[in-house]
């Protein structure tokens, strides 16, 4: 086992740790590291993609990215009530509309570019 | 299968950090205020109005110049969330690599609300022609 203090190698029925003393015994097991790969209970790990809500606010189009951040406020809510379900549900429509938000943000910033290129395009045949 | 599922991710990860790096390079290189290769908000080229993002890359490439007065005067909302959204990021970077991200900071879902709130109140009072809302507006405070 490892020493959950100093995180050295010990036999695992050590009563104290070799490197640093710790008590071992009284240790209550630490719950594993997750590593990749590792499938998480459902709900353990519910996202609400608050930080990219207010990226896509910000970046992209408010108008969508107000939902996603009403939506990352949901996930938080009904998590605090124990409401797996209405969270995942919540926390898949937040995803939703960060996406819709960078969509629109992508589709914006295309139209930019061909406008500016029409512009272009103009400028040389007028001149 | 996993490990392939894997691989794809720090792909797309890989990826996103490139495009994210870029970003960076060319805010610090070119003002977006002048330079013309970024595009200007939506919002503000079809109704004239600023949004609560009107600002951000200006804001972005002050603080690449060590700028701070300059960024705040430019969006102050979006540096005043600068360092949690970077933590964020940071966050669901580690997330997709490891595993698990940074602690997670569990915020109350009403805090969230009064964000949005004020986010909406922070657009609207950027277009106000009044004294001191007006401050709010990109590059006001400068001209104090």
């Amino acid at each position: 086992m490892f020493c959950p203090q100093c995180g050295a190698s010990n036999a695992d029925n050590a009563a104290v740790c070799v490197q640093c003393g710790r008590n071992l015994q009284a240790v209550i097991p630490v719950p594993p590291i997750q590593t990749p790969g590792v499938v998480l209970p459902p709900g353990a790990s519910m996202q609400n993609y608050l930080v990219f809500a207010i990226l896509a606010t910000v970046f992209c189009c408010p108008a969508t990215g107000i939902p996603a951040i009403i939506y990352a406020a949901q996930v938080n809510g009904k998590l605090q009530a124990g409401d797996l379900a209405g969270a995942k549900a919540a926390s898949d429509n937040a995803k939703l509309w960060c996406w819709i938000s960078f969509g629109v943000g992508i589709v914006g910033t295309v139209l930019y570019i061909l406008l500016i290129m029409l512009g272009l395009l103009s400028g040389l045949h007028s001149s | 299968m996993r490990i392939r599922v894997q691989l794809r991710k720090r792909r797309v990860l890989a990826a996103v950090l490139l495009l994210g790096t870029a970003a960076i390079i060319l805010l610090r290189v070119f003002d977006p205020a002048t330079s013309g290769i970024f595009p200007p908000c939506p919002i503000r080229y079809l109704t004239g109005l600023y949004c609560p993002g009107c600002g951000s890359l200006r804001a972005m490439h002050a603080l690449l110049h060590g700028e701070l007065a300059q960024a705040w005067a430019m969006n102050p909302l979006m540096i005043v969330m600068l360092p949690f959204v970077t933590y964020g990021l940071v966050s669901a970077a580690l997330l997709e690599l490891r595993g698990n991200g940074l602690p997670e900071i569990m915020l109350p879902a009403k805090w969230i609300r009064a964000f949005c709130v004020l986010v909406v109140l922070y657009a609207v009072a950027r277009n106000l022609p009044l004294y001191p809302f007006d401050l709010l507006a990109p590059g006001a405070m400068l001209h104090l």
